[in-house]
């Protein structure tokens, strides 16, 4: 009997009980069909996008969780997790920050996020009286001026179907991977851009400044359209601690560059990635892909330092002449933490070109996995790549390991890989510390150069916040 | 005969697991093969290599054909194993030759499983203590067969403490036969080896080789391996670095040229502190050639102060073929100097076209081009025995890479 089968005999014997669990607002834990329908009918979509969603949802019914990659933890059970929960009502939400637990707070302010912010980040219920609100209006006047489209992904399947039904899977296939077929299936918001032909986006984009945004769940969406020669560059994540517990979170993330258009996409990552004995904290299997038409450019940059499990692939493909995809990642894991990360660049289009430059830092007992592959198709002319991953390893109990695939086909290509191994030198600490700075401050200082490179890839705010966070990170983690 | 990988694999486990019944095989390396996965669609180690050219049937039959050619001897010392048995030997004092040797570490493929399950007659060369062997053994493996059929030849060389030999490990098939060799080099303390394995089997040949270089002494190994695309190739490769102060040097030169396959898997294991291992391998692919290599440095918890190095640079030829590598690094210790780097390029155009100005047909430089692309590890082979015989070799390989009247733009 096929799993299909199986499935649907165990489900029809939950149907009895179900219309009643609809009122607590409130699923059950598992996925089957119906839990599909009532999320969708609780969105109010129409039809198709059930349609698509059920369709995934089979999909990925036939496939199998990965194990390919060099994570260790235990099988995730689907059925576990509850896929819709009423979101959290003001009433249950701190009514002030002196409500929130004060190491949380302790870390916004190393981090210096302003007060608001930092209310909106543990969840506070934000008053009128703050002026954020209206803060978010000017933006949006802004945008709607520009005709840039920015609101979430549920909105637009609502107000922009067209857009959605051509763009939407384009990228990443309904059942491309386990991770991204359960994403299609269940997804339960996200973010939408469109901007239109010639189009230079007036300001940075960022999830957190859509404040519908503010509560995502763990089935984020995320399609980003750059109209022909346009430009956007796309902030994600927040830059402090989610209180979350040990939870899967898997999103999908479509980038589509039309001819001569550029997206610029930076994520900071900073879920909870469990205590020091590995508790607790995010499993993250995360699907991001973009694909490149002629003479356009996607530039991924990522910080992570968070989640228990980063499973972490932000792609480019290359399809369009004289394309560019570019690749920029510092990756810190400590405790117990795991990453498995890296980037695919696959050259399709004549004189392509692609960058990698990936740093890893691990501590404690973490490991910390870059895996990336580099394809270029008989058809890529003059294709040209150039990868670097550096690793730097705090102590003797962590793991740092490279995987990179290279793959070619075209003579005319041109592909360098190099990667290298290193710890904080005694030099460097000698110097350091004969200039009277203290061990852990010196750790993160030279830790900062290594990511160098990186950090100057990001939006300026965001590369402070993300030096900011590496500090923050290291702390303890330095004899 | 075409079969799913899935189903082809079920086939050879059935065949293998018959054929070690017959031999009468038992014991740990019949378990090891019992417990053993053959390779199907989404093995990851197996990833770019089919496996499809087995489903001939090559296992079915073991290779007896007569040969036509010979190889010439590159030493006065000559073992000779045809079709996976010892023929003749000629051994210089302080050599000894018997068919029971120590049992292999590190093996894992299944290929190197049924190699211990049905290999009734191993070759074991015994070095003994302080004994310098002054020129190399020259052992020629040589398989033939006309119809598809296997053997699996296996060559343990032992090098006591405080000895010093050159070996040759020399490889030539012809016809359809698939050889299914296992080798291993063991050391002892302060011996030093020098080793080439030499592989240029017709290309209708197939070939299946583990080796395992087993450094259980502090002691030095340098191996040479040097080998042409047939039909299938692929070479498992690992080297245990397993006493402080050992030192591995591996170098390597790929040909593969008109369909033909060679994949290279290498795994250097450092457990233990202050050792230094250097890989080296160049890789050509020309016409519809395809070539993997995947080099792997392994550090382990305890290796501390390990220095461990890998390059491999490749040139790609012609459009069609391919090549695919990957270079990986797997460290749990932070005081360790490792480093790899990788190049897939072409021949650069302006030295073609400073040939060509100078009159050099266009075929013809491309050809110069690329041996001056090997010449840079030919030049360090230590017997100049060995490097006579090689340099033609590789370089007539090298001529077929590029078709008279070729690409002349």
């Amino acid at each position: 009997m096929s799993q299909a089968e199986l499935d649907k005999l165990i489900r029809s014997n939950y149907e009895a009980g179900f219309t009643t669990t609809v009122d607590a607002e409130t699923l059950p834990p598992g996925l089957s069909e119906d839990v599909i329908r009532f999320l969708s009918a609780k969105k109010g979509e129409p039809e198709w996008m059930l349609e698509w969603r059920l369709d995934s949802y089979h999909k990925w019914l036939e496939m199998s969780s990965p194990d390919w990659a060099h994570l260790h933890h235990p099988p995730i059970d689907v059925n576990e997790v509850s896929f819709y929960s009423k979101p959290k009502s003001l009433d249950d939400a701190p009514k002030s920050l002196d409500e929130v637990d004060p190491e949380l707070l302790a870390t916004y302010e190393k981090l210096g996020i302003p007060l608001h912010e930092q209310e909106m980040l543990a969840g506070v219920a934000v008053d009128v009286v703050f002026d954020s609100t209206s803060v978010f209006t000017t933006f949006k006047e802004k945008l709607w001026e520009a005709g840039v489209i920015f609101c979430s992904i549920s909105e637009a399947i609502q107000n922009h179907p067209e857009l959605i039904k051509k763009y939407m899977g384009s990228v990443v296939p309904k059942g491309d991977n386990f991770y991204a077929a359960l994403n299609s299936a269940v997804f339960s918001d996200g973010s939408f851009v469109y901007i239109p032909k010639g189009v230079r986006c007036p300001m940075e984009l960022s999830t957190y400044f859509r404040i519908n945004e503010a509560n995502t769940g763990q089935f984020e969406r995320t399609l980003i359209i750059a109209d022909e020669g346009s430009y956007v560059s796309y902030l994600e994540g927040c830059t402090a601690p989610q209180r979350d517990e040990n939870q899967l979170h898997a999103a999908v993330v479509e980038l589509v560059a039309l001819p001569g258009a550029e997206i610029k996409y930076s994520t900071v990552q900073n879920w909870y990635p469990g205590d020091e004995n590995g508790k607790g904290g995010i499993y993250n299997f995360v699907t991001k892909r973009g694909v490149a038409h002629d003479n356009s450019k996607i530039s991924w940059t990522q910080v992570e330092t968070g989640s228990a499990i980063t499973w972490k692939y932000p792609s480019v493909i290359l399809r369009g002449d004289n394309s560019i995809g570019e690749f920029y990642s510092v990756a810190l894991t400590r405790h117990m933490q795991q990453a498995d990360t890296g980037t695919k660049m696959i050259h399709l289009g004549k004189n392509t070109k692609s960058t990698i430059i990936s740093k890893g830092i691990s501590a404690g007992r973490s490991s910390n996995t870059y895996r990336g592959l580099v394809r270029i198709s008989p058809r890529a002319e003059n294709a040209r790549n150039f990868t670097q991953c550096d690793s730097l390893l705090l102590g003797d109990t962590c793991g740092a390991h490279t995987f990179p695939y290279i793959e070619s086909k075209n003579p005319s290509a041109t592909i360098e890989h190099e990667a290298t191994t290193s710890k904080v030198s005694d030099d460097q600490m000698f110097l350091c510390r004969q200039r009277g700075i203290d061990p852990e401050k010196a750790v993160s200082m030279i830790v900062n150069g290594f990511c160098k490179e990186v950090f100057k890839e990001l939006p300026m705010e965001f590369a402070v916040e993300a030096g900011k966070l590496l500090e923050v990170s290291l702390e303890g983690a330095v004899g | 005969m075409s079969l799913s990988a899935s189903a082809l694999a079920q086939e050879l486990k059935t065949q293998a697991l018959a054929n070690a019944q017959t031999n009468g095989s038992a014991g740990d390396a019949l378990a090891a093969l019992e417990a053993a996965n053959f390779p199907e669609r989404k093995t990851e180690q197996w990833k770019y290599t089919s496996l499809q050219a087995l489903a001939d049937g090559h296992l079915n039959a073991t290779a007896d054909g007569e040969l036509t050619q010979s190889l010439p001897a590159l030493s006065d010392y000559v073992v000779t194993i045809n079709n996976g048995q010892l023929v003749s030997h000629n051994l210089p004092d302080g050599v000894s030759l018997s068919h029971d040797g120590p049992a292999i570490n590190g093996l894992q493929t299944p290929f190197a499983f049924y190699n211990s399950a049905v290999a009734s007659q191993p070759v074991v060369l015994t070095v003994a203590a302080n004994t310098r062997i002054e020129q190399p053994i020259h052992v020629q493996i040589q398989s033939a067969s006309d119809a598809p059929a296997h053997c699996n030849p296996r060559l343990v060389v032992v090098l006591n403490q405080g000895a010093e030999a050159a070996v040759i490990e020399h490889y030539h098939a012809e016809g359809q036969a698939l050889t299914n060799a296992v080798t291993a080099l063991i050391t002892a303390d302060n011996a030093q080896l020098t080793h080439y394995r030499l592989q240029g089997e017709q290309a209708s040949s197939l070939h299946i080789g583990t080796l395992i270089i087993d450094q259980q002494g502090v002691s030095k190994v340098d191996s040479y391996q040097l080998m042409t695309g047939n039909r299938l190739r692929r070479n498992d490769v690992r080297a245990l670095v397993s006493k402080s102060g050992a030192e591995l040097n591996m170098k390597g030169i790929f040909v593969v040229r008109d369909k033909s396959h060679v994949d290279n898997q290498l795994c250097v294991e450092h457990s233990v502190p202050n050792c230094e291992s250097d890989q080296n391998f160049k890789g050509l692919a020309g016409e519809s050639g395809k070539a993997v290599f995947n080099g792997r440095i392994h550090i382990h918890p305890g290796a501390s102060g390990t220095n461990a190095e890998l390059s491999n640079k490749n040139l790609l030829l012609n459009p069609g073929a391919e090549i695919n590598t990957k270079p990986e690094l797997e460290i749990y210790n932070d005081d360790v100097k490792c480093a790899h780097g990788t190049t897939v390029g072409q021949l650069d155009a302006m030295q073609q076209f400073y040939l060509q100005s100078r009159g050099i047909p266009a075929a013809e430089a491309k050809r110069m081009l690329s041996l001056g692309f090997v010449n840079e590890l030919l030049m360090t082979l230590p017997h100049e025995k060995v490097a006579e015989w090689a340099t033609p070799w590789l370089e007539a390989e090298l001529a077929h890479t590029t078709p008279a009247g070729d690409r002349a733009a």
